[in-house]
């Protein structure tokens, strides 16, 4: 159960990494980066870290995916 | 201004990236990691006890590593200065767009119960999983639920200034009193029974220290947010 666990968060880190990727917009891009988190903080929990992964639910997911967004705005990137 | 994103660099990149996932993955799936390998940080985690903390992160990162968190509180601070020093040239801000009522009414219910989680994480870092980095930055996100629904909401500069100076200036002066009792700085010199662990009031000094990592994150990234939210309304 834990191997599939493990198994299914580092698939969907790769998918959703590659697809933030290749998205032709950035705003798009960001939302994605934030899945990239969500599934760390799942590999965290599981390897019994979950300092970490309060960390990384705060931090990586919220506010630096804000403060992305934040800047993308304040760059006015036309998308 | 756009920027046009080259598309073979980014395929490539994004296959090499794939490729050490995958290999990564495969290595931890196929080779059975022997259940006795000795870590790096066991030797480090035996010396726990003697503080009589709880949660073994929190006396690592700020008992047995307290310099290099004063030292992370610094490069924090270099941070929210270098952004109010790079957005500073226009600072009268006027938000034009208005929320709607659902918003503003929401973002009241919800902001109480987000700074109390923030503050209950701050408060029982010793104790369970989060501490003074996380708690700090709920209560910041908490600021930023207001300040994105409110119109006229803007956190005082005095405030922050008087938060940031305080836990900055306690933090180094509990590092000096330490430093002259037990000739360590940030040492212990609160009582740190043994016996205590797991209470609310337990492990001396280190609680206390937490919780001012809490303040000066939590006062910090409020005014980074503000800083970059002000500006970018305004362009």
């Amino acid at each position: 159960m834990i191997g599939f666990i493990i198994f299914a968060a580092f698939a969907a880190i790769v998918i959703v990494a590659f697809s933030a990727l290749i998205q032709p917009r950035l705003a798009d891009a960001v939302v994605l980066f934030m899945g990239v988190g969500l599934g760390s903080v799942m590999l965290f929990f599981v390897f019994q870290a979950p300092d970490v992964a309060l960390t990384e639910a705060v931090i990586g997911a919220g506010i630096s995916s804000l403060i992305f967004l934040m800047a993308l705005k304040h760059l006015r990137v036309e998308s | 201004m756009s920027i046009k994103r080259n598309l073979p660099t980014s395929l490539i990149s994004g296959f090499a990236l794939s490729a050490v996932f995958v290999l990564t993955l495969l290595k931890i799936l196929l080779e059975n990691i022997p259940q006795h390998i000795k870590r790096a940080g066991d030797e480090l985690l035996t010396l726990n006890e003697s503080e009589g903390v709880a949660n073994a992160v929190t006396t690592v990162v700020v008992y047995f590593r307290g310099f290099d968190t004063l030292g992370e509180i610094a490069v924090l601070f270099i941070a929210s200065l270098g952004i109010g020093l790079m957005l500073s040239a226009n600072t009268h801000c006027e938000i034009k767009a208005k929320s709607n009522f659902m918003l503003s009414s929401g973002s009241k219910l919800l902001f109480p119960i987000i700074t109390l989680y923030g503050l209950y994480v701050m408060i029982y870092g010793h104790l369970s999983p989060g501490g003074g980095f996380q708690g700090g930055v709920i209560i910041a996100s908490a600021v930023l639920l207001l300040l994105i629904s409110h119109q006229n909401f803007e956190v005082p500069h005095s405030v922050i200034v008087l938060l940031e100076t305080f836990a900055g200036v306690s933090y180094v002066l509990i590092g000096l009193i330490g430093l002259f009792t037990l000739d360590v700085f940030l040492g212990n010199f609160l009582s740190h029974d043994i016996t205590e662990m797991g209470m609310l009031v337990s492990g001396g000094v280190i609680p206390i220290i937490y919780i001012i990592v809490g303040i000066k994150v939590g006062s910090e990234m409020s005014s980074i947010v503000q800083n970059l939210l002000n500006r970018s309304e305004n362009v």
